[in-house]
C-alpha cells in the first residue's frame, strides 16, 4: 500500500486518489475494504482500448475531469419524478439517498428495502460484512471504482416465495455540476420469489457529472427478476454502469437497458446461468445522437447445462452519434443442451452516424443450440413511399419507421408507465409532430 | 380529371417514357399493357410521386393540379391512391393504425374532423367483409408475414377505406390465383363510380375480363403506341405485340 502510495501516479489517477483521501472515511471495516479496492482501481488505471473488452471506447474525456464526491445533496429544486403506476419511489440526489424526496410504500411481508447511506451510518461493520458476502469482480475498473467510494445505494432482499409486482422505482438525479457519484444497488432474491427493478438516471441541464453505477443481483432457484434501466443524463454527463446477475436452477432473469442520454454511456450487463434451467432475456435500445458515444458490452455465461439466452439490442444512430454492441456468449464445457440467441439489430440515420456491432460466441461444449445475428442499415426508402403514398407526411412516415423499428424492444417492457415515457420520449425526439392515429 | 401530356421521364441515365399522353376523364377506367420494359409501372409511379424519377419534359395535371410538383402525401391527400405491384412489409406498424392515420391525414387535407372511433371500426369491418379478409389482419403488421394474395387484396382494402378519385393500379393481378383474383377484382369493381377514375397497368389480359375498361392502351418504347377499347385487349392476346411495334415503326 505505502509503496503504491510512492510511486508517482499518472495525473487522472493521482485526483482519484487524493478525491479518496480527502473523503476522511472513519476508520472502520468498510473503509479498509474500500481502501482495498482503491489500490486495485489504481494499479490497473482506467481501461485502455487494448482491452478487448473497451475496443470502441476511449476514456480520456472522463479521464482528464476531475470530478469529486458530493458532501450531501444540494437540493436546488425538486423535480416530481412520478412515473405512472409506481408507488414505491427512492430518489438520489448528488449521490445521495433523499428519503424526504421518496416515497415508500408499505413493504409487504418478506420484502425489505434499504438505504444502504443509511446502513453505513448505523452499522458500517455490517454493511462491510454484505459487501464482501456479495462480493465484486476485482477485475473489473468501475466495480472497484465504485466500491472505493461506496456511500450510497439500495439493498432490496426478498424472502422466498414472496412475489412483489409493484415495481422499485430507483431514481438518480444530477443538480450539481463536477460531481461523481457511485451508486451501488444489490438485490437479493429468495426462492421462487419475483420482483421488479426500475433505475432511472436522470441528468440536470447542463450538469457535467459522473455516475459509475453497479448493480449486483442474485437469483436463487426458480426467482424471478425484471430488471429496467433508463439512462437519461445530461448531453455533457458520462454514465457508466456495470450489472452482473447470478442466476440458479430454473431462475429467470430479464433486462432492458434503455441508453437514451450523457455525452458518453456504457453498460455492462453480465448474466451468469449458474443452474439447470436458468434463463437470461437481455434487452437494450441505444439512442445516441449529435456527438453521444454510447456502448454495450454484455457476457452470457452459460455454466450449466439446459440454460437458455435470449438477447436483443437494436441502436438507433443519429448526427455523429456513435453506437457500440459487443456481445459475448461463452458456452462453458458443462453446458450441455445450451440454447443461446442474439440480434443486434441498427438503424443509421444520417450519413456520419455509426454503430459498431461485434458478437462474440466462445463455446466449449458440443450439444449447444447458438446463433447470432447483426444488421446495420437505414430507414428502408420504399417503406417511407408507402406511408407518404397513403397520405403520411415525411415526418410522420419516419417516425413510424423509428417506432417501429423500436418496437420489439419497446413491446416487451411491463410497467406501462415506464413505456409510456419512453414512447413519449421516442416521438419527441424522432417526430416533432404527434402522431394521430 | 387527369391530363398527361408528352411525358418524357428518366430513371438515372435511362429514357423510360418518351413523350407519353393520356387523358382519362371522371368514371373511366384505363388498362394499360404492354410489354415488360415499356415504362407502365414508371407511368404509375411517377404519378404518386415516388423519388428517383427524373421528369424531363412535360407535364401531369390532375383535376387541374399540377400534380407533378407536389410531394407524395400531397397527392394522396388530393384523391391519388397507387396499389403497389409488391406492397412494403411494416412489422411495428400494424394495419388498423396505418388506415386511421391515412384517412385522417385525407380528412384533414379537405378540412373535415378526424374519424370518430366507432364510425371508423364499422367503416373498416365492412370493406373487410367486401374483400373477404380476417379481422385479425386489423392489428398484424402492415403487410407482415401475409401471402401474396393477402397483400394484394390489403391494397384494395386501402383503397376502400381512403376513397380516392384516382386509382392507379399497379399490376395488382400479379401473382393472384384465380380465386385471389375474383376477389380483388370484385373490390375494384365495387369502387367504380362516376367520379373515380381508375388506371390500371397490366401485363395480362386475364384482368381484364374481370374488370372491365373502357379504354385499352398498348405502351411500348416508353409512349402509347395504340389506343381502342376492350377488343384491343383481345387482340393483344391473340397477337402479341409485335404487328403494333410494327405498324407504328
Amino acid at each position: 500500500m505505502t509503496a503504491l502510495a510512492q510511486t508517482a501516479l499518472p495525473a487522472s489517477l493521482e485526483r482519484i486518489r487524493q478525491a479518496f483521501e480527502a473523503r476522511n472515511y472513519p476508520d472502520d471495516a468498510l473503509t479498509a475494504w474500500r481502501r482495498a479496492a482503491l489500490e486495485r482501481f489504481l494499479a490497473r488505471g482506467f481501461p485502455t482500448q487494448r482491452d478487448e473488452r473497451w475496443k470502441y471506447t476511449n476514456l480520456r474525456r472522463l479521464e482528464s475531469r476531475a470530478f469529486t464526491p458530493a458532501d450531501s445533496a444540494a437540493v436546488a429544486r425538486t423535480t416530481a419524478h412520478e412515473l405512472s403506476g409506481v408507488t414505491h419511489r427512492i430518489v438520489f440526489v448528488d449521490g445521495h439517498c433523499m428519503p424526504s424526496l421518496s416515497n415508500q410504500a408499505a413493504q409487504p411481508p418478506g420484502v425489505t428495502v434499504i438505504s444502504l447511506g443509511q446502513w453505513i451510518k448505523r452499522d458500517p461493520n455490517a454493511v462491510a460484512a454484505l459487501l464482501t458476502e456479495v462480493g465484486i469482480d476485482t477485475e473489473s475498473p468501475f466495480e472497484n471504482l465504485n466500491a472505493a467510494f461506496l456511500e450510497d445505494g439500495v439493498v432490496i432482499d426478498v424472502a422466498p416465495n414472496t412475489v412483489w409486482d409493484e415495481p422499485v422505482y430507483v431514481v438518480h438525479e444530477w443538480q450539481t455540476s463536477g460531481r461523481m457519484a457511485q451508486p451501488r444497488i444489490i438485490v437479493r432474491l429468495g426462492e421462487h420469489s419475483r420482483c421488479t427493478l426500475i433505475e432511472h438516471y436522470v441528468g440536470g441541464e447542463d450538469t457535467e457529472s459522473f455516475t459509475n453505477a453497479v448493480v449486483t443481483i442474485s437469483a436463487a432457484a426458480g426467482a424471478n427478476m425484471r430488471h429496467y434501466r433508463l439512462q437519461q443524463e445530461s448531453a455533457k454527463g458520462f454514465h457508466l454502469s456495470t450489472v452482473r446477475t447470478r442466476i440458479a436452477r430454473d431462475a429467470r432473469y430479464s433486462s432492458h437497458e434503455i441508453a437514451l442520454g450523457a455525452s458518453l454511456g456504457r453498460s455492462d450487463v453480465a448474466a451468469l446461468l449458474e443452474g439447470p434451467g436458468a434463463d437470461a432475456k437481455l434487452r437494450g435500445l441505444f439512442t445516441p445522437a449529435a456527438t453521444q458515444h454510447l456502448d454495450n458490452y454484455t457476457r452470457i455465461e452459460h455454466i450449466a447445462a439446459h440454460t437458455t439466452s435470449e438477447e436483443e439490442y437494436r441502436g438507433i444512430a443519429d448526427g455523429r452519434g456513435r453506437g457500440v454492441f459487443n456481445g459475448k456468449v461463452k458456452v462453458h464445457p458443462d453446458a450441455q443442451k445450451t440454447d443461446a440467441r442474439q440480434l443486434s439489430r441498427n438503424l443509421l440515420l444520417s450519413p456520419t452516424a455509426e454503430i459498431d456491432t461485434k458478437p462474440e460466441l466462445e463455446i466449449y461444449a458440443n450439444d449447444v443450440k447458438c446463433s447470432h445475428g447483426a444488421t446495420t442499415g437505414q430507414l428502408d426508402a420504399t417503406a417511407l413511399f408507402y406511408l407518404r403514398s397513403r397520405g403520411l407526411d415525411a415526418n410522420q412516415a419516419r417516425m413510424l419507421l423509428i417506432r417501429a423499428f423500436a418496437e420489439s424492444i419497446l413491446e416487451t417492457i411491463e410497467p406501462q408507465g415506464l413505456r409510456a415515457a419512453l414512447e413519449a420520449w421516442l416521438s419527441t425526439r424522432f417526430g416533432g409532430t404527434e402522431v394521430s392515429a | 380529371m387527369l391530363k398527361v401530356t408528352d411525358l418524357h421521364v428518366r430513371v438515372e441515365d435511362k429514357q423510360i417514357l418518351n413523350g407519353l399522353d393520356l387523358e382519362v376523364r371522371p368514371g373511366e377506367v384505363h388498362a394499360i399493357m404492354g410489354p415488360n420494359g415499356s415504362g407502365k409501372s414508371t407511368l404509375v409511379q411517377v404519378m404518386a410521386g415516388r423519388e428517383g424519377y427524373e421528369v424531363t419534359r412535360g407535364s401531369v395535371t390532375f383535376n387541374g393540379k399540377d400534380l407533378l410538383s407536389m410531394p407524395a402525401e400531397e397527392r394522396a391527400r388530393e384523391g391519388v391512391f397507387l396499389a403497389f405491384q409488391y406492397p412494403v412489409e411494416i412489422p411495428g406498424v400494424n394495419n388498423v393504425y396505418l388506415l386511421k392515420a391515412a384517412l385522417n391525414a385525407i380528412r384533414k387535407h379537405r378540412g373535415e374532423a378526424e374519424v370518430d372511433a366507432f364510425e371508423f371500426l364499422a367503416l373498416v369491418r365492412e370493406k373487410m367483409k367486401l374483400m373477404q379478409m380476417d379481422e385479425s389482419f386489423l392489428n398484424r403488421g402492415v403487410n407482415e408475414g401475409f401471402s401474396g394474395g393477402e397483400k394484394k387484396r390489403n391494397e384494395i382494402l386501402q383503397m376502400a377505406v381512403l376513397e380516392p378519385s384516382l386509382a392507379l393500379l399497379d399490376e395488382t393481378d400479379s401473382g393472384l390465383d384465380i380465386d385471389a383474383l375474383r376477389v380483388v377484382a370484385n373490390g375494384v369493381n365495387s369502387l367504380r363510380r362516376a367520379d373515380r377514375s381508375i388506371v390500371m397497368v397490366t401485363h395480362y389480359q386475364r384482368l381484364l375480363d374481370y374488370i372491365e375498361p373502357d379504354h385499352v392502351h398498348v405502351l411500348s418504347g416508353g409512349r402509347i403506341l395504340k389506343s381502342g377499347d376492350k377488343s384491343l385487349a383481345l387482340e393483344l392476346e391473340k397477337r402479341g405485340y409485335d404487328w403494333i411495334k410494327q405498324a407504328a415503326a
